[in-house]
């Protein structure tokens, strides 16, 4: 209505996403009219609102789902799958039946003739076999690779985009005043646990993330890894029947973690009320 | 070993074999078929695509049952829309991916138990505002999508959670802000930012 052209013009990365509501299109698109700046940038986002369509993990759709769609589409069932038959098949298994029936006719010339161009044609084959696992072994690493960062950002959004979710402020204690911490929680995903300014610990000690429920003891989420700056983001599981977090706090504990705590506490915080 | 087959498989799809240019000749054909009630054509189409739709069905729906019902709508939808679709509004697969994300989200937001919903944002999520939103994506080269996938695994943390929230969870802007709990204008401000970021890392080495 009576937004300021700047908050207007921050609009364009929803826009693209399809996460304004027809009133806030409708106002965009009004604006949109207007402004060059912003017809710009609109268009030089849709690429990427586009790409992340096709930037998730690509996943083999299972085989019995081919007949199903295109029957339920057009009430016909379709020949088979298009991509592999028809020049895949003139090799092998064309010539074989070929050479059975040549070789009760033709002299062994002929069938040495073939022997030749058949070896030939299997050397070539084990080469292209090999380059392709070559490429397959590459490729494995690098989808192992971007599955696990996928599935690291995916468990992170599944917690903050949960129903029941739960933000949890953590203050720095004395001993580290600046530090500052937030968690995350919720029942059925578990929790995202984001810190600044952790101080660097001894060798031999981690620093253990803890909740406190009102009843029976700490229960550990986890160890935290912070990178040099003292900073971290990550996600945890945690039991789906804990009680509600008390409280969330970090402790610092010997390496490899322990089953309680028995450090000195860094950040601690309450579930907002 | 799936991973072998993918490989061998991908030696002769159309991303690998074909231009861009030729890819959307082949599409348009394909769906100029299907309005003729060419069911070899819907076949092929979803010979070249049923794995980008599905898997990106399955990215929001996050259950296979689900996101094979998507895949089956998705192309009962685009048989009965063939005779209406228009080349000029942009490729078959960003036609596809569009009603992709638009069914899959329905089915996501109908499963989400929100009591606190606005019943107008209830219901059918509309259908991208412009169907050309996706025309470019025929054009995007396997290497720019590997480039935006792994841009988007080092945008900072909340940037990416807000993208994510917004294209994969179907949640408008407002119902973001509140599951942060942050101010409306600062997930505005991250989205923005974000997708800004991912276009420069997506576009840097185009040649």
């Amino acid at each position: 209505m009576s937004a300021t052209h700047e908050t207007v013009h921050e609009m364009s990365g929803l826009y693209v996403l399809d996460a304004l509501t027809p009133a806030e299109v409708a106002e965009f698109e009004a604006h949109l009219a207007v402004c060059e700046a912003c017809r710009a940038e609109v268009a030089a986002l849709r690429p990427v609102a586009a790409g992340l369509a096709r930037a998730v993990p690509q996943v083999e759709p299972p085989a019995h789902l081919r007949e199903r769609v295109i029957r339920a589409a057009t009430g016909t069932a379709v020949g088979g799958q298009g991509g592999a038959s028809p020049d895949v098949r003139t090799s092998t298994p064309s010539v074989a039946p070929w050479l059975l029936a040549a070789a009760s006719l033709v002299a062994a010339i002929a069938l040495g003739w073939y022997s030749v161009q058949l070896r030939g044609r299997v050397t070539a084959l084990e080469g292209s076999l090999q380059q392709a696992l070559t490429q397959a072994s590459l490729a494995e690493a690098q989808i192992a690779d971007a599955q696990r960062t996928v599935l690291e950002a995916q468990s992170q959004v599944a917690v903050l985009a949960a129903p029941d979710l739960v933000r949890i402020d953590l203050m720095g204690q004395p001993n580290a005043p600046s530090t500052s911490a937030r968690a995350f929680w919720s029942r059925s995903r578990g929790m995202v646990f984001t810190a600044s300014n952790l101080p660097s610990l001894p060798a031999g000690r981690v620093y253990q993330l803890w909740v406190l429920t009102a009843s029976g003891p700490p229960i550990s989420v986890g160890l935290l890894q912070p990178d040099p700056t003292g900073g971290l983001t990550a996600a945890f599981q945690t039991p789906p029947d804990i009680p509600p977090p008390t409280q969330v706090a970090v402790s610092d504990e010997p390496s490899g973690g322990v089953p309680a705590p028995t450090g000195m506490i860094w950040v601690a915080g309450k579930p907002a009320a | 070993m799936w991973v072998f087959w993918a490989v061998i498989g991908r030696v002769g799809s159309s991303e690998a074999g074909r231009g861009s240019a030729e890819d959307a000749r082949v599409d348009q054909d394909a769906v100029r078929r299907m309005a003729r009630h060419d069911a070899d054509a819907l076949a092929e189409l979803y010979d070249r695509y049923a794995r980008a739709i599905y898997s990106f069905a399955l990215h929001i729906v996050g259950e296979q049952a689900d996101a094979e019902d998507v895949v089956q709508e998705v192309f009962a939808q685009a048989w009965t829309q063939a005779p209406r679709y228009e080349a000029r509004r942009g490729a078959v697969a960003a036609w596809l991916l569009t009603m992709t994300r638009s069914r899959a989200i329905d089915r996501l937001r109908a499963r989400r138990a929100r009591p606190d919903a606005e019943p107008a944002n209830e219901g059918q999520l509309r259908e991208l505002v412009d169907p050309a939103a996706l025309q470019d994506l025929g054009l995007l080269t396997r290497d720019q999508i590997s480039r935006l996938r792994s841009a988007m695994a080092r945008l900072p943390v909340m940037q990416r959670v807000v993208i994510e929230m917004a294209y994969f969870e179907g949640l408008t802007q407002s119902e973001i802000a509140e599951r942060l709990e942050e101010p409306l204008g600062t997930v505005k401000t991250r989205v923005r930012l974000g997708l800004l970021k991912l276009r420069e890392a997506m576009t840097e080495s185009r040649i």
